[in-house]
């Protein structure tokens, strides 16, 4: 293989040194902007079809030698609509660029170079800085939900700083992670969670959102082949924002605002409560569940701090309304300030930031720091090498994960006759409450995360000769991450650790990366343009991480391990993987109108079996530009018609680092050691599997662009199929084997779906009214697991013939009317042979039972969209984000303690007051019974659908008048407010229908449960925008 | 000029291919390591072995849970649930169901702790020659009493029948090495896993030594093949493996009060009443008991609260009945798990004087000593009032046995010999009822299609 790479390098350069020598003359002019007049500098000039060019200087003026034969230039400038002009007989030409970007001339970045969507031949969606900037999010990507077709983000829970999941055109993986490949200016970066603790973090949130130029999506196999082993998710390619040349221009900006919970529910008041569970008592009695005499007045007291009032109808003394204490009062805040400039031989952006946000839950917060230099510089001619510079440090106060009794929501599972203050003590009601309080840990507990990155990249581009450019890079992605865990006495009912717990954590993560490859783009007799490149890549990753828990603390104000008389524990780890890849691409085009596209990538990884360590992903394109053919002049209406196919194969390499070997260890995957108070010991921990692969996803796509009435309507509609094959499993294997799970590759599934994009100018007078819609279709289905299934900890598994993560269970069929038992459906069999689910049993075990359960409904939406409607007149700018899914569900893991009429003394939803109490009631509630299971099992009880639409973004801004600007010396004052997830249209009863617990990501069969998980923020916010 | 360029990006190109060096693809793991560098020398087989109690000290099996799931599903109203995981609960109101996690983790952890001794066994050529015996008595030893205690919860009880029909477990005698179907590995008969049980411990009580640390010793196999005969009704045998522990001298009763570690926060010891105890440290281990049993100003969850009636069981001057304290919620709690890094009991020498003493009784004999002498052994260690022979009956030898051994994890199974019902409710079940029986865990029933289910389930 890489010995046909190198004939084919070979064979490049030769074809360059075919063009004869001949005539060239000079051409110069000077560009400015056709708004206002003012010159533009930094604008790329290029003469057609050979890669000679310049840039504009700070007066806007450029120079440029036109090779032969070439008659044609090209003014490109980002934000600006490139054009073509071409030159005649004339030696000046000067052009007037204009700011009306039309999405259809955008350049696009595709990894390893750019290039004009015009031509483009694959699907690549862009986000715009924008629609990113300024959103009351930590994190960029949480701002792309409803933007993009096809991509679905989720936030986890409503922690701030906490993990996402994103899926790229549905899921194509299961053990393996399914989340995207970010590369930020050209670097793969660190993106999976970092945590020392089960709840997920997120490092792109140590990006600022302000500093992103663009960021592209990767969605078809022609676009992301090129990532290879790594694109079968997705790529998400951040480009941060460079120096323009040109008059220095300055920004700060200030945003402040409140965040409170989209959504609470309601719980039991005291009277309720002990009404409930006294009922409860006296069914179980009766059915004897429980002995006769059995009393819970004394449970109840104890409950209450001792004080029998406190719960006694009719007016008990304590009524605590517990969810209200999981809160807290969230602002949230952000500074920042760029600063961006430069003359055509040197160029830069500089920017810092502060951002600041409090969560919601009690506890939690994330800050960030970070600064941003991004220098340019042209050498020479031929020579333009840069910097990027990216400090970052965010700090994130976390809180336990979903499934603690520590973390705030699982506050109110505490019996509303308990008071938040013991009046005993005139403490927090402590060692006497029904589970742990967590306030206890917001008051004597911290979990805070400390990151310090450095993201650094340099380059240099040489132009060998014209048509030819060599770029080569050198990257790097530090993190260095502590994290500081301590637990005050008073939480020893919830650490076991009676004076004190402290754990203290350093992870560092070096990761770093070489692209080297060759561009070249001519265009040979004016009609035949082609464009290749060529290249390798390196890429080394290690990560270390070391602990040490220390216990006995002489008091609270004692936090750092050193004061720990008793060092308990300590861990240290070193994990590591290398990425070899050589890639190379062609894009053909013949007279402008007929594309074809090719791309390769060959990938070696340490991370493969020792029997598969090279893959090739290879992959093919084309394009029609059905509107430029003669026979399609005669439609004016139709402005731009393009028509689109790709095929190719991409992999997902997020296997494991050693998975493929035999492996003992000293100690487990989660640091317990195989020593024996104190001897040392080992244990096999995994079952080799040699033949481990990545997995291989072949995709499809076809596409079809539009734009009519002169592009005031344009769109773009998809169809595309994944079938991923080898998908990679973590299998159940017979326990008595010693093993209960081994990895391998026998999966298979396929993604299906259909992408619209449609957006309009509806209006363009002085009352400008823009709007983009997006919807995608996709369905997912599990077609081959060799033979097994995989569970989750619910309901969800993977299984043949279902969606992947279906909710898979005993169907519930409420309450029998007679007795209140609960019943569920079981499968019976006609006299012809057939079956039908009529029958039902009070018995869970028999409706668990295989033969009775069913699929009941997939986690993952079968539509997610988006609309954005933009309106501006006269400085006031509104622009109004609707985002939404629909066909999923949801299971609450939490239903069989918040919801179980009275099962145990967790507090209970209100609608448990529907409880059946006598025969002949119809109701969804099982009869109450104390400790009697009575429909409490995992069953479709606690399964709704998840369906939602929600007014994800609302930003109006007004920017002042330029002459009131002006006269403070000032170039732009924009003041705004924003709102985040205003309103949520949704008939989920819990929370939030944004969710997926953060407890239980580690299996990725678990997806669309609700366990305790806090509702998202609403996020209103104030800012203001200065330029000067 | 031209010339140059295309030198120039020559050399350039050729630089991209020479980076190419695949060494870079290699990447060893460091902090797990490959099985073929893990066991090579004497002392790796050492340390595997020492991964072996590691693995019986599993929080699922020794390490606490085997014991509390055997008294929450044998009880009888000694002790109250008050906890929120579903497992233990599901044992305690004997509802269990086939997808109850800790029945899952029991039978896994469990035959991983047997895979590991099938290891050692298959490599015991690595040991010194002088080392190999007691190796392979310490992995049988570790082997035969998993499987002893996989085939008395997960098979119907010695004698509920045809024991040569009845299914016990899979047996599995060999490392796994690869999974393919033969690793599908049917439920072998309740008499079959007996057999390998005895055949097991009866080979490491000959090989392994009388003193091993705190290894397993001749003492510990000896003590386990008594249970084991004991559960099987075989009161001969009981009464001469009990016999050859107490006779052995290696043992001897301590104070009441030392032989649960009652201090707090502080690793376990054994005392020279230990047979077999797992060991914890405050950096290693954990002990499940105190998990569930302790209160939490002791380490615990406190999810299991004694009833004041058991108390009653004691007489005023019985130390054992000081064996309790109330936590700060006013809860009854056992003093036997205070300590959170206290060894876990698994065989002590008071036991093997209630086993010699009952199997004497039953079978009319007095290997060793008279029940009369065995039984006030215990009961003097106590300081309670010495019983005589007019008081002796099966009832009250049975009676002692749950006074000294209470909350260790013998109820259950004592439950199920003694033919004794519980109730549950108003329900009462019958020793051999099917709810006293675990199910056969759903992940295995899906897993291993030649596993057949419990009845009942």
């Amino acid at each position: 293989m890489r010995l046909l790479l190198s004939k084919l390098t070979v064979l490049l350069l030769v074809l360059l040194a075919l063009p004869a020598l001949a005539q060239s003359r000079r051409v110069t002019g000077q560009v400015t902007s056709a708004e206002d007049g003012t010159p533009l500098p930094g604008v790329s000039i290029i003469a057609k079809g050979t890669s000679r060019g310049t840039q504009s200087d700070a007066n806007g003026n450029y120079s440029l030698e036109l090779p032969p034969n070439i008659n044609t230039l090209v003014f490109s400038f980002v934000g600006v609509t490139t054009q073509e002009i071409s030159v005649g007989n004339r030696a000046t030409v000067n052009v007037a660029m204009s700011n009306d970007t039309r999405a259809l001339d955008e350049v696009v970045v595709t990894g390893y170079g750019a290039q004009s969507k015009r031509n483009l031949t694959g699907n690549i969606a862009q986000v715009s800085s924008r629609e990113v900037a300024n959103i009351p999010v930590p994190s960029a990507e949480q701002a792309l939900a409803g933007r993009v077709a096809g991509v679905q983000i989720t936030s986890l829970n409503g922690k701030v700083g906490q993990g996402l999941q994103i899926r790229v055109r549905g899921a194509a993986s299961l053990t393996a992670s399914s989340q995207p490949l970010y590369v930020v200016d050209g670097i793969p970066v660190t993106s999976s969670d970092q945590s020392s603790t089960t709840a997920p973090t997120n490092p792109i949130a140590d990006l600022n959102p302000n500093d992103i130029e663009s960021i592209e999506i990767l969605k078809d196999a022609s676009a992301g082949a090129i990532y290879g082993s790594r694109a079968a998710n997705g790529v998400v390619l951040i480009t941060t924002k460079k120096g323009k040349a040109g008059k220095t221009t300055f920004e700060v900006g200030a945003q402040y605002g409140i965040s409170n919970p989209t959504h609470l529910r309601t719980w039991l008041n005291t009277n309720q409560y002990v009404e409930l569970l006294q009922e409860a008592l006296t069914n179980s009695i009766n059915l004897g569940y429980l002995a006769p005499g059995t009393s819970l007045n004394n449970r109840f007291t104890r409950y209450a701090a001792g004080d029998a009032t406190g719960w006694q109808a009719p007016n008990p003394k304590y009524n605590t309304d517990w969810q209200k204490e999981a809160f807290q009062k969230a602002p949230t805040q952000q500074y920042d300030f760029n600063a961006r400039g430069g003359d055509a031989k040197t160029r830069f952006y500089v920017s810092g930031q502060y951002f600041d946000q409090n969560g919601i839950l009690i506890k939690n917060r994330f800050r960030r720091l970070s600064g941003l230099a991004n220098l340019d510089h042209t050498a020479s001619e031929k020579l333009t090498i840069g910097v990027k510079l990216n400090l970052i440090n965010s700090i994130n106060d976390r809180v336990s994960n979903d499934n603690a009794f520590s973390t705030p929501m699982q506050i109110v599972a505490l019996p509303p006759m308990t008071p938040v203050i013991d009046p005993r003590t005139n403490q927090l009601s402590g060692n006497y409450t029904l589970y742990y309080n967590p306030l206890l840990n917001r008051d004597f507990a911290a979990l805070q995360t400390r990151v310090f990155r450095v993201l650094t990249n340099s380059y240099a581009e040489y132009k060998i000769v014209p048509g030819l450019t060599f770029h080569t890079d050198f990257g790097t992605d530090i993190i260095g991450q502590q994290e500081e865990e301590y637990y005050g006495q008073e939480t020893a009912r919830n650490t076991g650790a009676p004076n004190g717990l402290g754990i203290n954590s350093f992870r560092q993560v070096v990761n770093y990366t070489t692209n080297n490859y060759l561009s070249f783009g001519r265009t040979f007799a004016e009609k035949h343009d082609v464009d290749a490149t060529l290249g390798m890549s390196y890429q080394q990753s290690r990560s270390n991480f070391a602990s040490v828990t220390g216990q006995q603390f002489p008091s609270d104000a004692y936090k750092q391990i050193t004061s720990a008389a008793r060092i308990t524990g300590g861990a240290g780890n070193e994990t590591g993987y290398s990425f070899l890849s050589y890639f190379a691409r062609v894009n053909y085009r013949f007279d402008n109108k007929y594309i074809l596209g090719a791309s390769a990538r060959v990938d070696g990884s340490s991370r493969f079996g020792a029997n598969n360590r090279y893959g090739v992903f290879p992959s093919i394109s084309a394009g029609w530009i059905i509107s430029d053919e003669s026979f399609m002049q005669s439609v004016p209406v139709i402005s731009l018609l393009k028509l689109r196919a790709s095929y190719g194969l991409t992999g997902n390499a997020e296997i494991g680092n050693f998975n493929s070997q035999a492996l003992y260890g000293a100690a487990s995957a989660t640091g317990v050691s195989y020593g024996y108070a104190g001897v040392p010991g080992q244990a096999p921990i995994q079952i080799a599997n040699p033949n481990l692969t990545w997995e291989k996803t072949l995709q499809a796509d076809f596409g079809l662009e539009f734009g009519l009435f002169n592009n005031r309507l344009s769109g773009e509609i998809d169809y595309y199929q994944k079938n991923t094959t080898a998908l990679l499993l973590n299998v159940n294997v017979p326990g008595s084997t010693g093993y209960r799970t081994q990895l391998r590759n026998v999966g298979k599934l396929d993604n299906k779906g259909v992408e619209v994009v449609l957006s309009s100018q509806n209006l363009t007078g002085a009352l400008k009214w823009n709007t983009s819609f997006n919807i995608a279709y996709n369905t997912n289905r599990v077609t081959d697991l060799g033979g097994t299934t995989i569970t989750g900890s619910f309901l969800n598994r993977a299984q043949e013939g279902q969606p992947l993560g279906v909710f898979y269970g005993p169907e519930y069929a409420g309450v029998d009317p007679q007795n209140g038992d609960a019943l569920y459906r079981i499968t019976t069999t006609n006299a012809d042979g057939t079956t039908n689910r009529n029958a039902t049993t009070n018995d869970y075990n028999v409706a668990s039972s295989p033969e009775n359960l069913v699929a009941l409904g997939s986690p993952t939406p079968k539509f997610i969209g988006g609309l954005t409607n933009t309106f501006s007149y006269a400085g006031v700018d509104l622009s109004v984000l609707f985002q939404g899914q629909a066909g999923n569900y949801i299971y609450n893991g939490g239903g069989k303690f918040q919801s179980a009429n009275g099962d145990y003394f967790d507090n209970q939803s209100v609608d448990q007051l529907n409880r059946w109490r006598k025969p002949g009631d119809i109701t969804n509630v099982p009869q109450a019974r104390l400790l009697g299971g009575n429909g409490t099992g995992e069953s479709s009880r606690y399964l709704q659908r998840g369906d939602y639409v929600r007014l994800r973004t609302v930003t109006l801004g007004y920017t002042l008048p330029q002459s009131i600007v002006n006269r403070v010396k000032l170039n732009k004052v924009r003041v705004y407010v924003t709102g985040f997830n205003l309103l949520t249209f949704t008939n989920y009863t819990g929370w939030d229908p944004e969710v997926n617990s953060d407890a239980y990501t580690g299996n990725p069969v678990n997806l669309g449960v609700d366990f305790y998980s806090a509702p998202q923020a609403r996020t209103i916010t104030g800012g203001i925008q200065i330029g000067f | 000029m031209k010339t140059n360029s295309i030198l120039l990006a020559s050399v350039l190109a050729t630089g991209l291919w020479l980076a190419s060096c695949t060494g870079k693809l290699d990447i060893k793991p460091v902090t797990s390591i490959s099985a073929g560098q893990a066991l090579t020398t004497a002392s790796d087989l050492n340390a595997l072995l020492v991964g072996a109690y590691d693995a019986i000290g599993s929080g699922n099996v020794y390490g606490g849970n085997l014991q509390r799931d055997a008294e929450l599903l044998g009880d009888n109203g000694d002790v109250t649930w008050t906890g929120t995981f579903v497992a233990p609960q599901q044992m305690y109101t004997k509802r269990i169901l086939v997808n109850n996690d800790q029945i899952d983790i029991t039978w896994t952890d469990a035959y991983r702790a047997i895979n590991i001794a099938n290891t050692v066994l298959a490599n015991l050529n690595l040991a010194a020659s002088s080392d190999q015996s007691r190796i392979e008595g310490e992995a049988k030893f570790i082997r035969a009493s998993m499987y002893f205690e996989l085939v008395r919860v997960y098979g119907k009880s010695w004698g509920d029948g045809d024991n040569n029909a009845n299914l016990g477990v899979p047996i599995v005698l060999t490392p796994t090495t690869a999974i393919d179907a033969s690793t599908n590995v049917p439920r072998s008969t309740v008499a079959a896993v007996y057999t390998q049980v005895i055949q097991d411990l009866t080979d490491a009580e000959s090989k392994l030594p009388s003193t091993n640390g705190f290894f397993a010793t001749k003492g510990a196999a000896a003590a386990q093949l008594s249970r084991v005969y004991l559960q099987k009704l075989d009161y001969t045998n009981a009464a001469a493996a009990a016999n050859r522990v107490i006779a052995g001298g290696q043992y001897s009763l301590v104070a009441i009060e030392q032989v649960f570690d009652l201090r707090t926060n502080i690793s376990g010891v054994n005392t020279s009443e230990t047979i077999f105890a797992i060991q914890i440290t405050d950096q290693d281990g954990t002990n499940n008991l105190n998990t569930f049993y302790g209160a939490s100003e002791y380490g615990g969850r406190g999810d299991i609260e004694i009833n004041e009636s058991f108390l009653s069981n004691f007489e005023t001057n019985d130390v054992r009945g000081q064996l309790f304290y109330p936590d700060e919620i006013g809860a009854i709690r056992t003093a036997k798990y205070i300590n959170q890094y206290g060894n876990i009991q698994v065989l002590r020498l008071a036991e093997m004087y209630l086993t010699r003493a009952e199997a004497n009784f039953r079978a009319g004999t007095s290997v060793g000593a008279t029940p009369l002498e065995d039984i006030n052994k215990v009961r003097s260690r106590a300081k309670a009032t010495a019983l005589t022979s007019a008081d002796l009956t099966l009832a009250t030898i049975l009676q002692e046995r749950r006074r000294e051994l209470a909350f260790e994890g013998t109820l259950l199974h004592d439950v199920k010999r003694t033919r004794q019902s519980i109730v549950s409710g108003t329900t009462t079940l019958p020793w051999n009822s099917t709810r006293l029986t675990y199910p056969i865990p759903l992940r295995e029933i899906n897993t291993n299609p030649a596993l057949v289910q419990n009845q009942g389930y």
